[in-house]
């Protein structure tokens, strides 16, 4: 892989609020057209180091480097040329959609564009969110309330919404909570294409199966022993991490 | 649940009728009390043109009740000018709060927008006790609390010193005008909502910024919606959702404020939530329920009127027991619909 496939960098980063550590990467690179899974149990640090490689959380010790970057690199900062250059998707937990406000499938789904529009106009780029609600085989439902559609769907008009937005990596979380078997392959399947297609992804789940499925690689935390201490992130491959597993269900009975 | 609605609408419709028929079986003369009293000693008064049909010049044989009904027709118009600066301001604080209303029910905050009025009233008092213009020290004491509600949220303890902002409002602004008669019936008149009456030079101030307040916020739904459902997309995009969060914590208050300052704490709250409330089961998207809302609110304004002043009735408790019992019918007929 060359260098300029690179999208971001992580070196010796140690990500914590308040002066307490909460998680610990030795290194982690994230590169065009990659899936890199999260994996970790409840209160491991899962959503830190999410929030530290996309930027919103600055490292404590070492550092983070969002390509395009020229020039040293300090230490304890998020090195960029630009301040939010790279356009960061993002997928929220369709569980977590607050389903009582009154909007469409198209006003979920444009979520993601309004975020960069002035007021949140989105204006001309509705047709984006359509041609990408097209895409994914969910335009018939644009009119429609969103909280009549089913998860499944719900799930889809979302991932139509992170993606129109062109991001240059998006990051899913816990994008197969709550689903059913069918929609959990049909969104992985959606995931594949465009990944193939170079879109960078970061998939935060529980189920190692879903991550096995998509990811190149996984970055699983591992809560430290003493309490207090943070969280350690080591590299895995999918096979590496489904066999741990199963020698740990062996060894459980 | 339904059988909950229909009991609540038909109890809400016998409370009224029962109120109406008490009030000609038992009053009868006050149809002609004050207020008509005062209308007829205006057209004694007033000299009438001969072709005029609502008042001739010699009083026909005609039953005392159709002669209460030209008086009741006459007294609209010049009613609606009396008091044309307390309607428009009214109508304003409706738009603008149907609007906020929405938003400060889907964001569940409700608790904020009944704490804030309590705590403009402080400072309504602070203006009272120290005979100065209420304003300033609403305002005042307005964005101290907004500060201090920020903060609380930072620090995860809304939950329960909102409570205790509504609780320390009712108790303090009594408190600072203990003892001062007038004062204290001005001030209770404000929390009550009756006798509201605006002058023209508030209502200059009020009505642009209340407009204002009800555009801007109407203007960024999405931002919104936004916060509200992906707050975590929001920050990728380089949105700071706390600011945001403060920006419409500071709209909601600049409509209390400027709505109790002139109309009373009952006036604000019957319009934040009662129009909103009522749209919401039949609206699939926001823009639509906020011209709903601000439609509606001005519908409860016009009934509101019509009632208080057909039934001597304070104007805010008409404007707000017509929401309420519209909201009912509406959450009747959308539980019966589903």
């Amino acid at each position: 892989m060359g260098p300029s496939q690179t999208l971001i960098n992580l070196d010796k980063a140690d990500f914590g609020y308040g002066g307490r550590s909460v998680v610990c990467v030795e290194k982690l690179a994230l590169a065009r057209g990659s899936c890199l899974g999260i994996f970790g149990p409840n209160g491991s640090g899962k959503t830190t180091l999410v929030r530290g490689i996309t930027g919103l959380l600055t490292p404590m010790a070492g550092h983070v480097v969002h390509e395009p970057h020229r020039g040293a690199v300090e230490q304890g900062t998020v090195a960029y040329q630009q301040p939010a250059s790279m356009r960061i998707g993002y997928l929220p937990q369709h569980r977590n959609i607050e389903l009582h406000w009154p909007m469409t499938a198209l006003d979920a789904a444009s979520l993601a564009i309004s975020a960069r529009r002035f007021f949140g106009w989105i204006g001309p780029r509705t047709k984006d969110v359509l041609n990408m609600m097209r895409r994914l085989k969910i335009d018939a439902f644009a009119h429609r309330p969103f909280a009549s559609l089913s998860g499944g769907q719900q799930q889809r008009v979302l991932l139509a919404g992170a993606l129109a937005g062109d991001p240059t990596v998006l990051v899913l979380d816990e994008p197969t909570e709550g689903l059913d078997v069918r929609s959990t392959q049909e969104l992985l399947d959606l995931l594949r294409d465009f990944i193939a297609e170079g879109l960078a992804t970061m998939i935060i789940s529980h189920e190692a199966d879903d991550l096995m499925q998509v990811a190149g690689e996984i970055a699983w935390l591992h809560p430290a022993a003493q309490y207090g201490d943070p969280s350690t992130v080591e590299i895995v491959t999918p096979e590496a991490l489904g066999q741990r597993i199963l020698q740990a269900a062996r060894r459980v009975g | 649940m339904k059988r909950l609605f229909s009991a609540l609408v038909i109890g809400l419709v016998i409370a009224i009728g029962a109120t109406r028929a008490s009030a000609q079986t038992t009053r009868p003369v006050d149809k002609a009390d004050q207020a008509t009293q005062d209308i007829l000693k205006e057209l004694e008064s007033t000299p009438v043109s001969s072709g005029s049909t609502t008042a001739p010049s010699s009083p026909p044989a005609i039953s005392s009740t159709r002669f209460e009904d030209e008086i009741v027709h006459i007294h609209w118009g010049r009613l609606v000018d009396q008091f044309k600066f307390m309607l428009m301001t009214a109508g304003a604080l409706g738009c603008a709060s149907a609007v906020l209303g929405l938003f400060v029910l889907l964001r569940r905050e409700a608790l904020v927008a009944l704490a804030i009025p309590q705590v403009v009233a402080v400072g309504v008092a602070i203006g009272m006790r120290f005979e100065i213009n209420t304003l300033p020290p609403a305002l005042g004491v307005a964005l101290v609390t907004l500060i201090y509600f920020a903060l609380s949220r930072r620090w995860g303890a809304a939950n329960w010193i909102i409570p205790s902002f509504y609780v320390a409002g009712m108790c303090l602004s009594f408190l600072i005008i203990a003892n001062h008669g007038q004062e204290v019936e001005d001030l209770q008149r404000r929390f009550a909502g009756v006798d509201v009456a605006v002058a023209p030079s508030q209502a200059l101030i009020a009505i642009p910024i209340l407009l204002a307040v009800g555009a801007i916020c109407a203007l960024l739904w999405r931002r919104w919606l936004l916060f509200a459902q992906a707050p975590a997309a929001a920050e990728l995009a380089g949105l700071r959702p706390a600011r945001w969060d403060t920006l419409f914590l500071v709209l909601l208050t600049i409509a209390t404020l400027l709505g109790t300052d002139s109309l009373g704490v009952v006036m604000v709250l019957s319009m934040l939530f009662l129009p909103a409330a009522t749209v919401l089961p039949w609206v699939r998207r926001i823009p639509a329920a906020m011209a709903a809302g601000a439609i509606l609110s001005l519908v409860y304004l016009a009934i509101g009127f019509y009632f208080s002043n057909l039934e001597n009735w304070p104007l805010s408790q008409s404007v707000g027991g017509a929401g309420f019992i519209m909201l009912a019918i509406s959450q009747l007929a959308a539980q019966l619909k589903s």
